[in-house]
């Protein structure tokens, strides 16, 4: 057993763990963030992957030991809202007309480009390999703001996915690369609804 | 003018017919979605089975006691001690007497990855050390990997102790079509090509691994399964017949499903063992079964070797396909057998043939189950019926496309009944066809190495299955004392989008917002019951279902409002939360005052008004049985696809890339037109993968060589063209009510024969077995040049192979035509 200690979106999680405990493991089970998921344990679909120090890995193939201190980053770290607790009740809150999650338009206080354009483009079936899909594009367009189609494809050409056929998926990126260079992003049928069905 | 317009001013637009983006996608994205895998219970323990290493032995001894030796292990169990116990299961679909299927081999082990014990412990890693210290002794005996050596009078034996109805030996199932006399037609053919094909065994590879958590209540009685599968009552049923308790005792529960294409769609040996050491220990239990596991002992797509002819007359009219079909359905397999009747019977379509003959052998080899694949036999019978077109056409010097324009359904009137006895209530085949070919343009000419191909397919939206004389789903609205709308439903949605879907049937029929419209998970205390989601069967039965209880909920609701408005109910409209007078939509009185009425002030109910604001309803389609000559209409309505292709091969290196890739389907009348567009583009995918990549690679000892994702080659975001020439044109069926027709698989039914016909365009090869995997072109591509031939058949045509060459070295269904009449006149039958 060893102690590790990982800052995993932010929040500071420790514990004392079998060496043999995967990053995927610690995330999961110790941090208790599910929405990274396994898929293989062989690091082929992506369905896992994680943010370490800023770079996109597949946390079944990595040990919680040897990224020890690092800095963590979740599909749950990307949508800011979901982290933040109600710290006040009131009754605008209990009524239930608090403001909903737009997740149509996407603002960075409510969802990552990334996933506002997964949204849009119904680049999302089934959701299994949709964190490990947002976590790399994330990376991705962060560090390449004007991608090709084809640079997108080559992009996800570690992660899996069997519904979609990857269409809609690259057609997401494209226009979360331009929404996150600035640019305004065409306009689609607005009247979805935001609540968790 | 259009039905949004006549509406009245200030009413909502119409949603069914428009994009909606989806209602369950925000607690995907955000990694908040609960899948199995994600359930901790307090107590949970976890459990790991033991599966075999060899494909075929004789089972001497499981010793599970060692295992109960390993620190935190809790329990473990073999095949043994459940012999007389447990009942086994799979009787129901393959009609059989006594199911084969049980939660661990007992005398023999059939294919590798067959269950041989299972261990519970605190920990999954601790089971894993329980798994490793159970001693096994097995006297493995030889394997059957090839369904034509299981034919053979030589080949051992498989199953040992079934008795089947329509076979012996290693055939457990035999299938025939008689219909015409294909014996005229080939004699009166301007051309009769033949040719055998082989097709492969394909995975669904759903990236969500099977599992489960089982918990068992000890005082109760209650058994709660949290699993990831496609249909809840199915499992139920099973899983209460297999353990022998009540119905009611057991309770199914799905949380959100990582996809499935028909590989979640039966109950599996993982799902009881989890139950029995639940039971066994009263903690709940989760097993999960780890990625070799699911290649392994998951279903697979029915392999088949075909024996195929085709009859065409001189102007290239189709008069006749006849088929000797070998179907594997590896070692047991609860849906294989359907597959090759449904995948024969719809698989004639586009066309009209007029005598159809075919037979087939369904066989066990010791290999994985097989069973239900996006396409359900469909992809199969068109790679090779549609490669068979394009070499007639080729014989006589027509055009593939002007032979298909020439033979796919176009009737003056429907309904139009084939001679197959589908029933085609309306189609747009003839025009996605032309579309097709058209967006690639076919006409143009090719450069070297460049190819183009064509195939025409029709999908079954829903089937009544041979076996089951069932086609049905159900739908249970509720209107809740705020307004808001809970939609109940067992048909399990794993992608497909049904809280969507459904509620904008719902929020078009009730006018209601579509944001008050929620879907309750699927749970067998609650649901009515439904047969699952599979079979393309979502929009079109269950969503018929959902818009007959909207009507039903409507009535209600309208009822109430005419009483408290004092008018009459046809008088009375209802849009944007409200019911109003006709004409006055800013008026009325709000959903959430009626559904308060009938809670809690039903005095000022109307006079007998039962108060409730429930509605269900079960649609179960107008289908027909198979007949005994294998006629019939087993869908409601039939789904269309043409695909045309334009590929070029990489004479260096033997890949094929798809250059352009044109889909034009019919669809019936699309609910949600993106939604529809997904599942077109992820059908393509799987089409894809089964021409190019996908296969389960086994050596002679029946080992599968590729179960991982490492080595098994699932479709990469590279490797898929462009989609973005995927178009509709609708034909509504006129059969169901709302105009839908299937869109799940009928993405997937052209894709390999349309490029095995591109492949053979751009190089002169035409490959009989799948998939086209690069290693195969490039020694074809080299055969070809040695012989300094102009065409060439891989695998027929290369010096190694040893199957039949030409069709009178052909075998013949091992099955005698004796117990039918052959002067029997079929079509007068």
């Amino acid at each position: 057993m060893q102690k590790v200690c990982l800052t995993v979106n932010g929040r500071e999680v420790s514990a004392e763990i079998d060496e043999r405990t995967l990053l995927l493991e610690f995330v999961r089970d110790v941090a208790g963030l599910t929405g990274t998921h396994n898929g293989c344990l062989e690091a082929r679909c992506g369905c896992c992957v994680v943010e370490v120090d800023g770079d996109v890995v597949k946390s079944c193939n990595v040990l919680a030991v040897q990224v020890d201190g690092a800095e963590i980053t979740t599909i749950e770290g990307l949508a800011p809202q979901r982290l933040a607790p109600v710290d006040q009740i009131t009754t605008q809150s209990l009524a239930g007309v608090y403001r909903p999650v737009e997740a149509v338009r996407g603002t960075p206080e409510d969802l990552h480009p990334v996933q506002a354009a997964f949204h849009r483009c119904h680049a999302v079936q089934c959701g299994f390999c949709t964190p490990g899909m947002v976590m790399v594009l994330k990376d991705y367009l962060e560090e390449n703001p004007e991608p090709t189609r084809d640079d997108v494809r080559r992009a996800i050409a570690g992660n899996l996915c069997r519904c979609t056929g990857y269409q809609h998926i690259v057609d997401a990126a494209m226009e979360a690369a331009a929404e996150m260079r600035g640019e305004r992003v065409p306009d689609r049928p607005t009247h979805g609804s935001t609540d968790g069905a | 003018m259009t039905e949004t317009q006549a509406r009245p001013t200030g009413v909502a637009p119409r949603l069914v017919g428009t994009s909606v983006p989806r209602k369950e996608d925000l607690a995907l994205l955000t990694g908040t979605a609960r899948f199995v895998d994600d359930i901790r219970l307090p107590g949970m323990v976890h459990a790991r089975i033991l599966r075999s290493d060899v494909a075929h032995a004789r089972v001497r001894t499981v010793d599970t006691a060692p295992a109960l030796e390993v620190p935190g292990v809790l329990d473990a169990m073999a095949g043994a001690e459940l012999v007389g116990k447990v009942k086994p299961w799979g009787d129901l679909m393959q009609d059989l007497l006594v199911g084969d299927h049980f939660p661990f081999a007992t005398d023999k082990v059939l294919y590798q990855g067959q269950e041989l014990a299972a261990v519970v412990a605190e920990t999954p890693h601790q089971a894993w050390d329980g798994c490793e210290a159970v001693r096994v002794e097995l006297e493995e005996l030889p394997a059957v990997v090839d369904p034509e050596e299981a034919l053979s009078p030589t080949a051992p034996l498989i199953q040992e102790q079934i008795l089947y109805e329509f076979g012996e030996g290693n055939v457990f199932d035999r299938y025939k079509v008689r219909v015409g006399d294909f014996a005229a037609a080939e004699a009166e053919a301007a051309v009769v090509v033949r040719q055998r094909f082989a097709t492969n065994k394909q995975a669904g590879a759903a990236l969500e691994p099977h599992g489960c958590v089982a918990d068992y209540d000890s005082f109760t009685g209650v058994l709660t399964l949290y699993s990831s599968t496609q249909s809840i009552y199915m499992v139920r049923d099973v899983l209460a017949d297999v353990l022998q308790i009540p119905r009611t005792k057991v309770r199914v529960l799905v949380p959100a499903v990582g996809a499935g294409f028909g590989s979640k769609a039966q109950i599996f040996a993982h799902e009881v063992i989890a139950s029995l050491f639940s039971m066994r220990l009263g903690r709940p239990v989760k097993l999960m079964l780890p990625r070799a596991d699911v290649f392994r002992a998951g279903t697979t797509r029915n392999a088949q070797v075909h024996y195929a002819e085709l009859a065409m007359a001189a102007d290239g009219t189709i008069t006749g396909y006849r088929d000797y079909i070998v179907h594997n359905t590896g070692a047991m397999s609860v849906w294989g057998n359907q597959v090759v009747h449904i995948g024969t019977n719809v698989g004639m379509l586009p066309y009209a043939i007029p005598n159809v003959h075919v037979d087939s052998d369904i066989v066990h080899t010791t290999t994985a189950p097989g069973g239900p694949l996006r396409g359900f036999g469909i992809p199969q019978a068109i790679w090779v019926k549609e490669q068979l077109v394009d070499m007639a056409a080729r014989e006589l010097g027509l055009d593939p496309l002007a032979v298909r324009e020439r033979n796919v359904i176009d009737p003056a009137e429907f309904p139009y009944r084939t001679p197959m006895g589908h029933v085609i209530d309306s189609t747009s085949i003839k025009r996605c066809l032309q579309t097709c070919a058209d967006a690639i343009g076919w006409d143009a000419p090719r450069a070297p190495y460049e190819g183009k191909g064509l195939a025409v397919s029709m999908k079954y939206t829903s089937a009544r299955h041979p076996s089951l004389d069932t086609d049905l789903s159900a739908v249970r609205l509720r209107l809740e004392t705020d307004g808001t709308v809970t939609i109940y439903s067992s048909d399990v949605s794993h992608g497909q989008g049904h809280a969507t879907m459904l509620a904008q049937i719902v929020a078009d029929g009730l006018g209601v917002g579509i944001e008050k419209v929620s879907l309750a998970p699927p749970d067998s205390m609650t649901a009515p019951f439904g047969l699952g989601t599979y079979a393309s069967r979502g929009a079109a039965v269950l969503g018929t279902a959902c818009r007959l209880a909207t009507q039903r909920l409507r009535d209600k609701v309208l009822a109430i409002a005419a009483h408290v408005l004092e008018v009459a109910p046809e008088d009375l409209d209802t849009g944007n939360d409200r019911v109003f007078v006709k004409g006055l939509p800013d008026t009325g009185i709000y959903l959430e005052i009626i559904a308060a009425t009938a809670a809690y002030r039903t005095h000022q109910l109307p006079p007998g008004f039962e108060p409730t604001l429930e509605a269900v309803a079960t649609y179960d389609t107008p289908t027909e049985r198979e007949a005994p000559d294998g006629r019939g209409n087993l869908s409601v309505t039939y789904s269309g696809a043409a695909h045309a292709a334009h590929v070029r091969v990489d004479p260096d290196t033997g890949r094929i890339t798809v250059l352009d890739y044109a889909m034009a389907h019919d669809t019936g009348t699309v609910i949600n037109p993106l939604i529809v567009e997904g599942q077109h583009h992820g059908g393509f995918a799987m089409g894809l993968g089964m021409v190019l990549s996908e296969d389960y690679v086994y050596d002679e000892q029946g080992r599968l060589l590729n179960a991982s994702f490492k080595d098994y080659l699932a479709v990469t975001a590279t490797d898929v063209p462009e989609l973005s020439k995927t178009v509709e044109i609708p034909a509504p069926s006129t059969m169901i009510p709302g105009g839908q027709k299937g869109a799940g698989e009928s993405g997937t039914g052209p894709v390999p024969a349309a490029i095995g016909n591109a492949v053979f365009d751009a190089t002169g090869i035409r490959f009989t077995t799948l998939p086209i995997t690069p290693q195969r072109m490039l020694v074809a591509l080299r055969e070809k040049e040695r012989r300094g031939v102009e065409t060439l058949r891989y695998p027929d045509d290369m010096p190694d192979f040893r199957g039949p060459r030409q069709h009178t070295d052909w075998p013949s269904p091992v099955a005698s035509d004796a117990d039918l009449d052959l002067d029997f006149d079929w079509e007068d039958d």
